[in-house]
């Protein structure tokens, strides 16, 4: 008959840790945004990243993304030790932000979006036949629900445009795609388009960080989810192990587990 | 998408690949041009019309003149025979959702993760926008559906319309499941267990069609069975027969949802077996475990092989109990084909009766993780033919 459940021996090194953030703090004046927050992602994760409105949600994805830099604490991608000081230095370690209003030129078509700023070139005059050609091979990689390429964005639906901008996140071959409330404002079948994608970009072995105030969507797609409360964590969950409940009494502080509680200096 | 090719690298499975795609891209977006067509498959567009022409000739599609950004435009889409029908199926992790014609032939299909511990109201208020969705890019709409079925991951009491198995799914319970769908979708809804519409559908069309008992396991997040006599699912008198995940391998084991103790799903069900890797960030689902497996882990693959042995004892008394002539293993951890099925047989035959022929036959399911799906749209078609011609006759008014 089955023996004691036999844990198997993990190494001590972490490998397939892509990025770490230790103690991070940032102040905007007198405003503490955060305090010693951590976070961790790995090959293949989807981390979702919830909290109210003020809970320094935003003021995280930025500061991955480069926007302000971190007053205190540490970054390391893949063990090394790194700043992010610019969005240049973001998406030079390969970190992708869609940012909730996704960036897209209406005016121009899907491909043209894909390829800004990166624009493929021969002869000296732009490449369309090829940036069409791997625009559906990665379209259709991530079976995104687009018939046609050559229109212009702004004639697409939410979850259409919210695909366009995530397919731009994955031209520069990134590990970690940050997608900052994807689902908001969408329609039932545009975010189950979205939650898809989100599956599909963690079977690529992508790090995903999503932050979102749906706490369904989030049960349904992430593998762990790390509560902030007032600019610090309060406590991480496996999604397989927890339910919306205790998500949501981490979230509004009715359960209170942030581990510096205890020598809280205020 | 599976398709399946007769001799590969052949001109004729390059054609019928390329013909698999475009059914599979109009099944994914309900209505295409040409044009979209060719952009969506990577076909060119001299391919698609060519092989457009031939399905529309073999009755498969259904080709309109129509006009897109001011050009005309040739818009194809799946061919149905009159009167349409809805499979659902919520597994642990996904709502999957068709919609088919009385031919069974699927003409969209759609899925999306769920939560593992979620609500009834919820879902179905999901699932109902979704599916008058898939209608809308058909071109139809939800008063064009015949019937539902609706495949859920637990036991479901035909007479009470209630979950017959309180614990498993605790979202579920309590309500009238058929009713709660009726009344969001105004269409008649059948309600069973995705263990008894997965049976049904290996049986008829996966990989028990020439079964004369055929007994069904779906091992996955959870452990379910069904039974298949006299061409019949045996449900029992609750809907309950079949339910191998809680046969009790250990009196002392590990408590379970069922309230029961060391049941099989304690030990070989998903979360179980995650659990032996507790704290490695990497495995979190159980397609990482079947990940790490196919790569060649040893600790992975031995986690496999021990469900299968742990869930070979408990088929063994159900074959023991029911003496079917094929076991079909399907859901989510039967992709690992024999990391699995090999101990699973090794365990068995170890237990069962041996006859004067053979042991059952254990197979991995045909139809994959479709299998519930397939299942629930042949539940939806069936309840048609039981309503009588009522139902076909008020549509055609």
């Amino acid at each position: 008959m089955p023996g004691p459940a036999l844990s198997v021996a993990r190494p001590d090194e972490h490998p397939d840790r892509i990025l770490s953030l230790r103690g991070i703090t940032k102040r905007f004046g007198a405003v503490r945004a955060l305090t010693g927050v951590d976070l961790d992602v790995h090959v293949g994760e989807v981390v979702a990243i919830v909290g109210d409105n003020g809970a320094g949600k935003s003021t995280l994805v930025k500061i991955l993304a480069g926007v302000h830099p971190a007053d205190g604490g540490s970054i390391r991608f893949f063990g090394q030790l790194t700043p992010i000081d610019s969005p240049t230095d973001s998406l030079d370690l390969g970190i992708a932000t869609v940012f909730q209003d996704l960036a897209l030129c209406d005016s121009l078509d899907v491909v043209s979006n894909l390829w800004l700023g990166r624009e493929l070139t021969r002869a000296g005059a732009l490449d369309e036949v090829e940036m069409e050609k791997r625009s559906w091979g990665l379209l259709r990689e991530l079976h995104a629900r687009i018939t046609d390429v050559r229109v212009p964005v702004a004639s697409l639906s939410g979850g259409q445009r919210q695909t366009v901008a995530i397919a731009r996140s994955l031209i520069g071959d990134p590990h970690v795609v940050i997608l900052d409330e994807p689902t908001a404002a969408l329609g039932v079948s545009q975010t189950a388009e979205v939650l898809n994608l989100i599956e599909r970009l963690r079977d690529r072995g992508l790090g995903v960080i999503l932050v979102s105030h749906n706490i369904a969507d989030v049960l349904a797609v992430a593998d762990r989810v790390v509560v902030l409360r007032l600019g610090r964590n309060n406590g991480e969950f496996r999604a397989s192990e927890t339910s919306s409940d205790a998500l949501i009494a981490a979230i509004t502080g009715a359960m209170d587990h942030s581990r510096r509680g205890g020598d809280d200096p205020e | 998408m599976t398709s399946r090719r007769p001799t590969p690298g052949s001109q004729t499975s390059l054609r019928e690949a390329n013909r698999a795609r475009i059914v599979d891209s109009l099944k994914v977006y309900g209505r295409l041009t040409q044009v979209e067509l060719a952009g969506v498959t990577g076909l060119s567009p001299a391919t698609v019309s060519n092989i457009v022409k031939e399905l529309s000739g073999y009755g498969i599609v259904h080709t309109s003149a129509s006009s897109r950004s001011g050009r005309r435009a040739v818009e194809v889409t799946l061919a149905r025979q009159l009167g349409l029908v809805a499979g659902l199926h919520f597994s642990s992790r996904h709502l999957r959702v068709a919609v088919a014609d009385v031919a069974h032939t699927v003409v969209a299909e759609n899925s999306v993760p769920v939560a593992l511990e979620h609500r009834y109201d919820r879902e179905l208020d999901r699932a109902a926008l979704l599916l008058s969705d898939m209608l809308e890019t058909l071109g139809a709409g939800l008063p064009d559906l015949l019937a539902v079925g609706l495949a859920l991951p637990v036991p479901v009491d035909r007479t009470t319309g209630r979950v017959s198995a309180p614990g498993i799914l605790r979202g579920w319970e309590g309500v009238h499941i058929g009713e709660e769908l009726e009344a969001r979708l105004q269409r008649p809804v059948v309600v069973d267990s995705d263990a008894d519409v997965g049976a049904l559908a290996e049986y008829r069309y996966g990989a028990g069609t020439d079964a004369r008992g055929l007994a069904y396991v779906r091992v996955g997040h959870t452990i379910s069975g069904a039974l298949i006599i006299g061409g019949e699912v045996f449900r029992g008198t609750t809907g309950k027969a079949g339910q191998i995940g809680h046969v009790t391998i250990d009196e002392n084991g590990p408590i379970c949802r069922c309230g029961s103790r060391g049941c099989l799903e304690t030990l070989a069900g998903g979360p179980a077996l995650l659990d032996l890797f507790r704290g490695d960030p990497g495995m979190q689902r159980l397609r990482d475990l079947l990940a790490r497996a196919e790569s060649g882990d040893a600790s992975a693959r031995r986690v496999i092989a021990d469900a299968g042995r742990h869930i070979g004892i408990a088929a063994a008394n159900l074959c023991n109990l029911f003496d079917p002539d094929v076991l079909v293993v399907g859901g989510e951890l039967a992709t690992a084909g024999e990391t699995l099925l090999a101990p699973l047989r090794h365990s068995l035959e170890r237990s069962v009766l041996a006859g004067l022929t053979d042991s059952p036959r254990i197979v991995r399911g045909e139809l994959g993780e479709r299998a519930e799906l397939v299942g629930a749209v042949a539940l939806a078609i069936e309840s048609i033919g039981v309503v009588g011609d009522s139902a076909v006759a008020s549509v055609g008014a």
